[in-house]
């Protein structure tokens, strides 16, 4: 494992299981995220790759297998119940705040503004004095440039505004790798360019990045890696300049002309 | 005119003991309503059925039978109480208590309702927002669903606290001298009941007004981030 080397991966995550009752969503996935990557995840509805993300967190607790946030394991046991658990929830807490997330319908706090948003964690949880935290703010507002809505409330922003606001509040627990959960899938499509803008200037500055998504020209062009889940398995993975052009696995020729015509 | 003045005292301290009993008894009412809320959308079974049993029987049976009840019956119980274990003769109730406490707990059981609905008007995704930055179950209370919830709670809100305060009306039947009890007592002994119940209201209607700028106060303060049409 390579948490135990020298060259200590930002995410590592070791034959994750996840079931719902008897429908086993995720049947053993590993995978591995040194600093600077990017991976795209790829799959057809239903193939598990959402759960897959936010069984990293712990949005879903897995039913199997264990997660590492830059070399931290991330300590599970298996409860009276007989339930898989974290044994202590302060660590997944701490952990979580390592991970940044950013959810499908933005998940804004609709009672706080723009720069509010971006400053409650830094402040509530890492324990940033808020002068400090309202200064990295507004930095990481000017980056996915929506500075000049900071005094706006979530509700006044279209779509890809708000998506890029949810990015930089991802941004401002200056996390280990972040997490995007189908970030386009809920804008109208004239927005979507602003969002994967935005999100390739985070990988050329080498963000750590685990990207759920459907967007193919993303995943081609910007990822480092491509894994493609099937009923919650790892199809197929790899550079995406060879796979795009020579997958090995059916299955993933077929997704890739149903989706790329 | 000058009969009022003349029971000015009477009526005040009467208003006095209305306020009491209304304010005490929405403290719990509030505490009740936050529990019921929380069992209810626990998931330990046990809770749930509890909170479901309070509402069912509080909001099913008449606040004045639950009043008597208390008041009568819990006197009869408290001293069944000592001659049994021989702890005390004899046990008395006082009347201010079980009318706070019985309005308190059924409005408590309102309560619980409209703050269940209220926790459930906050969109999933923003508590899983906080879940995902490192939030305790704590601060994602105290940060995303308190405010939210104060926000969609208060028409409810604001429409059992002021049928509340016109149930505080029914501890005079227990004998609790508040402003109803009263000025029905000075309206007899003058032979004037009319123009002591038309104080009596009068006295109602300036406690729901303040009550009302109070609640619109409320609603400002806990209306940010909403988008009103008329904003444009």
């Amino acid at each position: 494992m390579s948490n135990a080397s020298g060259d200590q991966a930002a995410l590592e995550v070791v034959d994750l299981h996840k079931s719902f009752g008897d429908h086993k969503v995720i049947q053993g996935v590993s995978m591995t995220a040194h600093k600077g990557d990017v991976i795209s995840i790829l799959g057809a509805s239903g193939s598990g790759k959402s759960t897959f993300l936010r069984c990293i967190n712990l949005l879903e607790i897995p039913s199997a297998g264990d997660v590492y946030v830059a070399g931290e394991k991330i300590r599970m046991h298996t409860d009276k119940a007989g339930r898989y658990q974290p044994e202590d929830i302060h660590q997944v807490e701490r952990l979580r705040a390592r991970l940044g997330m950013v959810f499908q319908s933005f998940n804004l706090w609709s009672h706080m503004t723009v720069i509010e948003n971006v400053i409650e964690a830094p402040i509530h949880v890492l324990k940033i004095p808020k002068a400090e935290a309202i200064e990295q703010g507004e930095a990481l507002l000017q980056k996915v440039g929506i500075y000049d809505r900071k005094d706006y409330y979530p509700a006044q922003l279209s779509g890809g505004q708000q998506q890029r606001v949810a990015i930089a509040r991802g941004l401002a627990m200056q996390p280990a790798v972040m997490l995007f959960d189908e970030p386009t899938s809920a804008l109208d499509p004239e927005l979507v360019g602003e969002v994967l803008k935005v999100m390739r200037d985070l990988a050329e500055e080498g963000r750590t990045m685990l990207v759920v998504t459907h967007e193919m020209g993303f995943a081609k062009d910007v990822s480092s890696e491509v894994v493609f889940l099937h009923e919650g398995m790892i199809e197929e993975k790899g550079d995406p300049k060879q796979i795009f052009q020579n997958p090995n696995s059916d299955r993933f020729r077929q997704f890739l002309s149903r989706t790329m015509q | 005119m000058d009969l009022i003045i003349e029971y000015q005292g009477q009526l005040l301290s009467g208003t006095w003991v209305t306020v009491k009993l209304a304010v005490l008894s929405l403290l719990i009412a509030v505490m009740f309503g936050l529990l019921g809320a929380w069992a209810k959308l626990s998931k330990n079974l046990l809770a749930q059925k509890t909170a479901a049993g309070y509402t069912t029987i509080v909001r099913g049976v008449p606040d004045l039978v639950l009043i008597l009840l208390v008041f009568f019956g819990g006197q009869e119980l408290a001293n069944q109480i000592g001659s049994l274990t021989g702890l005390w003769d004899y046990a008395e109730i006082s009347q201010f208590a079980a009318g706070v406490g019985t309005i308190g707990v059924v409005f408590g059981g309102y309560m619980t309702e409209t703050f269940r609905g209220a926790i459930l008007a906050i969109p999933r995704g923003q508590i899983e927002a906080g879940v995902a930055c490192g939030m305790s179950r704590f601060t994602i209370f105290r940060r995303i669903i308190w405010p939210q919830m104060v926000r969609y709670a208060l028409p409810g809100f604001s429409n059992n606290w002021l049928v509340q305060i016109k149930s505080t009306a029914l501890v005079s039947v227990i004998g609790l001298q508040d402003v109803v009890y009263n000025g029905f007592v000075a309206g007899r002994s003058t032979r004037q009941l009319f123009t002591f119940m038309f104080a009596v209201l009068m006295i109602y209607l300036v406690l729901t007004a303040i009550s009302d700028a109070g609640l619109r106060w409320l609603d400002k303060k806990y209306s940010k981030g909403i988008v009103r049409s008329e904003d444009g």
